[in-house]
């Protein structure tokens, strides 16, 4: 009897979103809805530079002008746009000078996420781990961020963007909008009127980032958006390793969460941003989730330059993502490796885009996609390669795997090739999960969750492997908890 | 997206690049407003397959005397030739035609586009059913002018037990589009709808197609070649639909093209979309050029740098005529090919 209990409690635990907590921290709004003013707020909240202000202003114009794009495979009740918060931030008197200032209710938010803070709690570790910098945002604003002393020392920058802007104002000029312009898109010009943070990242020339730096998002407070924006710079010859982690409580709302990432690789350079997405799904029935419909792009701007996106997508009960490389620069590189799991009554549409524009670049993209429950996956990528660009390289593998007679997955490469010696290659497969494969893992005594627990992990192998140590335990487990409930 | 209909006499149904289904051939670009009617012409007897013998019907300017639409019956071996032919420079016309495979019948369609005019805008309309059991094979020749623009839309309805085989070989025009719709019931059915492009000087060929999967046990067998020379441009968009239900297809589609200049261009979007588990679906889809090993192997053993390319190209194209099944079909595409290469 006592194994069953456990069966049963073990189920129980596992059909719960383990992230789907609210705390009670206190939070300080702007009013609802959108327009001008709460631009101002905004702006004026952070203590931006006019230019700034006029930018945003600029990039709310353009918003007002614009249509929601209604292209991708998603369907969903459309947002209403004066209904959301634009600001919510947890209440701090006064900045605070170290983590014992930061509201214990807001250390716990993260101590219940796993997210050590605490930087002696890191180094107390086992000897030798390796440490990773972690910046946190919650809501609309970033409320710790660590080892900044050890990474000044390396010459890395590293802090809320908010911050960035009042002490390298310079830096963010310089690039900020240069890879996603303000009007690239409806959701891109949103989050440009009002992101409110995110993180910033300057790894000087030459530089090896000593440690893995770390972001992760937590939307708390209901009827909230949250916009945030993440410009990350890799100067000449250098290196950096860049996590991303999102959860968000579970209500029968849906949140609206509209991202902008920016990545600048300059000769040499190499960048590596894996994400590992969580956002609350919503329940089977499809209420409530977050709608994350982002824009991740890097500008591989010099020569050799290198940029890997690796992304988990588990969460959000939609999701409008494609992760991006502009390859200007010669034998520039960029890889893309996406796992993308639905289940429930989730929808995503996600993929790549690879744009060819420099002599003898390169490109790889691994996308798998697990569709289950009642569930819509769509990759939806292009391979881009203009006249001038010559040697240009591209391999692309997507593959599809459906669980259940009620999903639906659906595969659009586009190639565009306007050079003669550009080499491309596509290829993709969609099938079910094995019978023989499952009745052969049952046969050896799995049960059948942990039969396709295993054999999707499998099938997903290949991008695992190349998401660093930390996060690929993290996925791995996400993985088989996301498909909880698809079998049987 | 794919319900947007170009009608030649409504100027409102003429798609943009921002229409989807038509980003990679842009109508309204080259055609703002309705063309001047073709007028009446007559040509002799004959066309591309005309040494096949066989019946022939003849569209010349979208006109076909007392034409009924063709009904198939029995399974008769002597093909049947369907010209469309245009005559009248700058002038347009829209023929339209219903083909019949009644059940158990077979037919072999022999379909040539003909241009022996300039500028001229076609239009054409196909709509085909295939009854229980019976087989349809229709070869599609585009023989249009450079300058041309001629866009052939065939809509093909199967039932439980049909065969349809199609191939489509082009040489382009301005801009020329071949797309067709296939309603797929499974149930023993089976398409095999292959293509090839071989595309030089400004020319553009666009190759779309649609099978949907509605039943049970559907196969589906696509591969599409292509070869574009100069500033050509090659399109090719396949998409598969599997139904919800439509448990036990399998679907493959391959499409391959060479550009062999450094100003060609290539776009291909095969598509997936797929409602229900128990499939097995796969497409590739690759952009290249000449292997150079291959070459240097070939001009090692005395070929010439100009007859071993044109001897892979011939291979690589190749592939698609033999794997039609009509012998005097077959032979009569290798021919209009090789003439081209």
């Amino acid at each position: 009897m006592a194994a069953v209990k456990e069966t049963v409690d073990a189920v129980v635990e596992l059909e719960r979103y383990k992230y789907g907590f609210t705390s009670d921290v206190d939070t300080e709004f702007a009013p609802k809805g959108l327009n001008a003013d709460i631009v101002r707020f905004i702006s004026e909240k952070k203590g931006e530079p006019q230019w700034m202000l006029e930018w945003r202003l600029a990039a709310y114009e353009r918003w007002l002008a614009m249509e929601e794009p209604t292209w991708a495979s998603v369907r969903y009740e459309p947002v209403d746009y004066q209904d959301l918060h634009y600001y919510a931030a947890p209440k701090q008197k006064e900045g605070p000078k170290s983590l014992d200032e930061v509201d214990p209710e807001l250390l716990e938010v993260y101590r219940k996420l796993g997210i050590p803070l605490k930087e002696q709690e890191v180094l107390a570790g086992v000897q030798g781990a390796p440490k990773v910098a972690v910046d946190a945002v919650f809501d609309s604003v970033s409320v710790v961020t660590t080892f900044k002393a050890e990474l000044a020392k390396a010459g890395v920058i590293f802090m809320p963007i908010s911050e960035a802007l009042r002490e390298h104002p310079e830096l963010v000029r310089q690039y900020l909008g240069t890879v996603v312009p303000v009007s690239d898109n409806y959701f891109a010009a949103l989050n440009s009127a009002v992101f409110s943070d995110g993180s910033f990242v300057y790894v000087p020339p030459g530089v090896r980032c000593p440690m893995e730096l770390s972001t992760y998002f937590r939307i708390n407070a209901s009827q909230t958006g949250q916009f945030e924006r993440t410009l990350i710079i890799a100067d000449k010859g250098s290196y950096v390793s860049y996590l991303e982690g999102c959860t968000a409580p579970m209500r029968d709302e849906n949140q609206l969460h509209a991202a902008v990432v920016e990545l600048v690789a300059l000769d040499d350079a190499e960048i590596k941003y894996s994400t590992v997405q969580n956002w609350y799904p919503g329940d089977a029935e499809g209420r409530g989730g977050i709608y994350n419909f982002v824009t991740k792009r890097a500008d591989c701007r010099g020569d050799r330059s290198k940029v890997s996106w690796t992304q988990v997508e588990t969460g959000s009960a939609v999701t409008w993502k494609y992760p991006s490389c502009l390859l200007k620069g010669e034998e520039s590189s960029g890889e893309f490796y996406s796992i993308a799991i639905t289940n429930g009554r989730q929808q995503a549409d996600t993929g790549t885009k690879m744009v060819h524009l420099g002599k003898n670049s390169k490109s790889r993209i691994i996308a798998k996609a697990v569709s289950a429950g009642r569930s819509d996956s769509t990759y939806r990528g292009l391979v881009s390669v203009h006249p001038k660009a010559t040697g240009v390289r591209n391999f692309t593998q997507c593959d599809s795997l459906l669980i259940g007679k009620e999903c639906g997955s659906h595969t659009i490469p586009y190639i565009e090739a306007r050079n003669g010696s550009a080499q491309l290659e596509h290829e993709a497969t969609t099938t079910r999960l094995s019978e023989d494969q499952l009745f052969y893992a049952q046969q050896r005594g799995l049960s059948e969750e942990e039969a396709v627990a295993l054999l999707v992990n499998g099938f997903v192998r290949d991008v695992l492997q190349e998401l660093p140590m930390e996060f690929a335990v993290e996925a791995q487990k996400l993985v088989a908890i996301s498909l909880e409930g698809s079998v049987g | 997206m794919t319900a947007q209909r170009l009608d030649l006499r409504d100027p409102s149904s003429f798609p943009s690049r921002r229409v989807e289904a038509w980003k990679y051939t842009d109508v309204r670009r080259l055609l703002r407003d309705t063309p001047p009617a073709s007028p009446e012409a007559e040509v002799a007897p004959g066309g591309p397959f005309a040494a096949l013998g066989g019946e022939e019907l003849a569209f010349v300017n979208g006109r076909c005397e007392g034409f009924p639409g063709i009904v198939a019956k029995g399974r008769g071996e002597a093909p049947m030739r369907l010209r469309f032919v245009s005559t009248a420079d700058g002038a347009g016309h829209q023929p339209e035609a219903a083909i019949e495979v009644t059940a158990g019948s077979r037919l072999v369609l022999l379909e040539s586009h003909e241009g022996r005019a300039a500028g001229y805008v076609a239009n054409t309309r196909l709509k085909i059913s295939v009854g229980e059991g019976a087989s349809l094979t229709r070869i599609v020749l585009g023989e249009d002018a450079a300058d041309a623009l001629a866009f052939v839309r065939a809509e093909v309805t199967l039932s439980p037990g049909a065969t349809f085989e199609q191939v489509t070989a082009t040489d382009g025009a301005r801009l020329q589009r071949f797309e067709t719709h296939v309603s797929h019931p499974g149930q023993g059915a089976s398409v095999r709808m292959d293509g090839l492009y071989a595309l030089s000087g400004e020319r553009h060929a666009d190759l779309t197609s649609v099978v949907t999967h509605a039943g049970l046990d559907g196969q589906t067998s696509q591969l599409v070649k292509g070869v574009v020379r100069d500033t050509a441009r090659g399109v090719f968009q396949g998409k598969i639909v599997v139904e919800r239900g439509a448990d036990g297809t399998d679907a493959r589609m391959a499409h391959n093209a060479l550009i062999l200049s450094e100003r060609g261009e290539v776009d291909a979007k095969p598509e997936l979309i797929i409602y229900a588990d128990d499939v097995q679906c796969a497409h590739g889809n690759t952009v290249g050029t000449l292997d150079e090993s291959a070459l240097f192997y070939m001009q090692q053993r005395g070929l010439p740098a100009e007859e071993a390319r044109a001897l892979l190209t011939q291979a690589f194209l190749f592939e698609v005529v033999d794997r039609i099944e009509h012998d005097g079909a077959r032979e009569g595409v290798r021919e209009w090919l090789t003439a081209r290469l």
